[in-house]
């Protein structure tokens, strides 16, 4: 009897919630409907008078420091204090992406190999951010990719004493080569970036000089790590090289671009995480610790560029801006600051 | 006469054997205590170890933080990362315990009411129906939470926000951390409480019932008066999920860089997702500091048990 009672009361109590949950539904899109109606379109127009949201990466991420170098802004590549107040860090690509999908009111920035259709990505000096745009050199928001080798007779397998190079060292050596081919620069340019070789040597061209590809590597590791912004192009180049190099072994493993010269030839080069082939997605310098420069120009070099493009939502009226107009939006401490839309827009129509 | 030799069982129950054996296992207690006990100081000792050095350094150069204004200030960092060592976490503070304080506000009432429900009202196969829901959600990782509030939560705030007339970054606010550390709260709030309310003794209960109350009088001046102290209990460890979480947080918060804010839905930061911002690439001091805020951090959820705990003995005088 009990049970029956609280059943009871239970179902009741069941319809009670559901029918105050129907009542507001229907309610809501009633209203909705009604306030639809007046407007002529059903997506509301892009309010001029609204504050410039802007989106960033933080403090490490190389293409924060690609972005702010290429605005001529380079303070704000390792410090967020000089940016406009009410910036907001978002921590990877695809966040960044999505954030201009959602925010009508953002701005933010992403490397043009990740631009879709989802955001509108903003012609830089009035040059569209295109592949042929970066390569002819006029399109100029743009990070080199580079790449940088262990030492000499440091690779596994090789022998300093006897300077002997082992098998890991010989097809690093090749793998070089490859990226210095038409064949390597059309791999990397179908992964996303720019292939920096514009040469018209290719793999079989070169590849009498690297006897070690015609050998059988399947048992042989290579180590590749550095910038996570060129793992992309280089699973596509190993991919693309392991089955002209005796199908040797390829781990990637990208952490981040000091990490390219940290596990080759840094601090960690003999630590579990030690890597054979180390990227970097911004040019190499000296800082700290890090003495990516000491290391001999024959160990490094570059192999793409990438270049960044800032976006902002489809429905924004904004197409054109350059350094300058970027720069006035992020510096807190700008003379000419600009901080709506408006503005702008005014800015962007006065190119 | 030859002495019998004892059997298996009389060595077994001797008395010497029996005070071997307790002593072994009081040894052995003894031992794992005192193992699980020691983590507490090794974890305190690495992080306040690692955690002064940004204080009591010069840092290779950049000078030492100052405590007070590392406590008190509200521009997260000024000058270069890695080459400088003005760190204010003063507005981390203030707005990690805002966003704890409001999930819980929200949490709260609807975490005791399901537990009330499940105790007391829901029939057998309904309660044990909904305790598995209640543990299934509690074993939730915070990355799949924070997950889902990047895709939802943040899509629904940002048209809330802007359907009210604000602007609205992305859905990055106050508002859209709270309703995610909410729901991450709610079923460690939900499965304490429960435990505390079923174990009200019935004959209370009964006792209200034959006095005339109504079964709802009975649930709120009984059932519920006599758990409190479990119940409130509940609070004290969603509190300090809520305080500790990172992964989430971070997905949603917008990682505010500086100023106090109290606007809803304006973007906010917590120490924990600070901690974890940039994480990747750190080195030197900005490294270091991750540790300082994570003393902050503790001592800040020290206080807050402290003080939860002092007015749960204030209003809790009658124990489960």
């Amino acid at each position: 009897m009990n049970m029956q009672i609280k059943k009871g009361t239970l179902f009741t109590s069941l319809a009670i919630i559901l029918a105050a949950c129907g009542g507001t539904v229907s309610s809501s899109s009633v209203s909705g409907s009604n306030s639809v109606a007046p407007s002529t379109s059903v997506a509301p127009a892009f309010d001029e008078s609204r504050t410039i949201v802007l989106y960033t990466r933080d403090t490490t991420s190389g293409t924060r420091a690609g972005f702010f170098e290429g605005i001529g802004f380079s303070a704000a590549g390792p410090s967020d204090s000089v940016l406009t107040d009410g910036f907001v860090v978002r921590d990877n690509t695809a966040q960044l992406a999505a954030m201009g999908g959602a925010d009508k009111y953002g701005i933010g920035y992403i490397s043009t190999s990740s631009l879709n259709n989802t955001v509108k990505g903003l012609n830089f000096g009035g040059v569209a951010p295109t592949i042929a745009n970066v390569l002819n050199d006029t399109y100029k928001l743009k990070r080199p990719f580079m790449w940088m080798l262990r030492a000499p007779f440091d690779f596994p397998g090789s022998d300093p004493v006897a300077q002997t190079k082992g098998k890991v060292e010989l097809i690093t050596e090749a793998f070089v080569a490859f990226m210095n081919t038409t064949d390597g620069n059309d791999t990397i340019t179908r992964a996303g970036a720019i292939g920096f070789y514009l040469g018209d040597d290719t793999w079989d061209d070169v590849k009498a000089q690297y006897g070690v590809c015609a050998e059988d590597n399947s048992a042989v590791t290579l180590r590749l790590g550095g910038s996570d912004s060129i793992q992309k192009v280089a699973e596509a180049l190993t991919l693309s090289f392991k089955a002209k190099c005796g199908n040797f072994v390829p781990a990637h493993e990208h952490t981040g671009s000091s990490d390219g010269y940290r596990r080759t030839n840094g601090a960690n080069k003999d630590q579990s995480v030690g890597k054979d082939i180390g990227f970097s997605s911004r040019p190499f310098r000296n800082s700290g610790a890090d003495l990516e420069l000491d290391v001999p120009a024959n160990q490094r070099g570059q192999l793409a560029w990438d270049a960044i493009v800032a976006i902002v939502h489809n429905d924004n009226p904004v197409i054109n801006v350059n350094a300058d107009i970027l720069k006035r939006m992020y510096e807190k401490a700008s003379a000419q600051p600009i901080r709506t839309w408006a503005e702008a827009i005014a800015a962007s129509n006065a190119l | 006469m030859t002495k019998k030799p004892l059997s298996i069982k009389q060595i077994l129950y001797s008395n010497q054997t029996r005070w071997l054996v307790d002593h072994g296992f009081f040894a052995f207690f003894l031992f794992a205590t005192l193992l699980s006990s020691s983590f507490i100081f090794i974890v305190v000792g690495v992080i306040f170890q690692r955690g002064i050095t940004p204080f009591v350094t010069d840092n290779f150069g950049l000078g030492s933080v100052n405590l007070w204004s590392f406590l008190t200030g509200d521009v997260y960092l000024t000058g270069d990362t890695f080459y400088s060592s003005q760190y204010q976490i003063g507005y981390l503070i203030v707005s990690t315990l805002y966003n704890a304080i409001l999930a819980l506000l929200l949490a709260f009432p609807i975490g005791v009411a399901t537990a009330l429900f499940i105790a007391k009202i829901a029939p057998k196969w309904l309660a044990n129906l909904l305790r598995t829901v209640v543990e299934i959600l509690s074993s939730i990782p915070s990355i799949v939470f924070g997950l889902f509030g990047a895709v939802l939560i943040l899509d629904q705030v940002y048209f809330f926000t802007e359907s009210l007339g604000f602007q609205s970054r992305a859905g990055l606010s106050v508002l859209s951390t709270v309703l995610l550390l909410t729901m991450m709260i709610l079923p460690t709030i939900t499965a304490i409480s429960e435990v505390a309310i079923r174990s009200v003794d019935s004959s209370i209960e009964q006792g209200a019932l034959a006095l005339g109350a109504t079964p709802t009088q009975k649930n709120f001046k009984v059932v519920l008066a006599s758990a409190k102290s479990g119940i409130f209990s509940s609070a004290i460890l969603g509190v300090g999920r809520a305080l500790g979480e990172a992964t989430a947080v971070s997905l949603v918060s917008g990682s505010r860089f500086s100023g106090y804010s109290f606007n809803i839905f304006d973007t906010t930061a917590t120490l924990t997702s600070r901690m974890l911002e940039g994480m990747k690439e750190t080195q030197g001091v900005d490294y270091s500091i991750r540790f300082s805020i994570g003393l902050v951090l503790m001592v800040v959820i020290l206080i807050t048990n402290f003080g939860l705990n002092f007015v749960k003995r204030k209003i809790g005088r009658v124990n489960v």
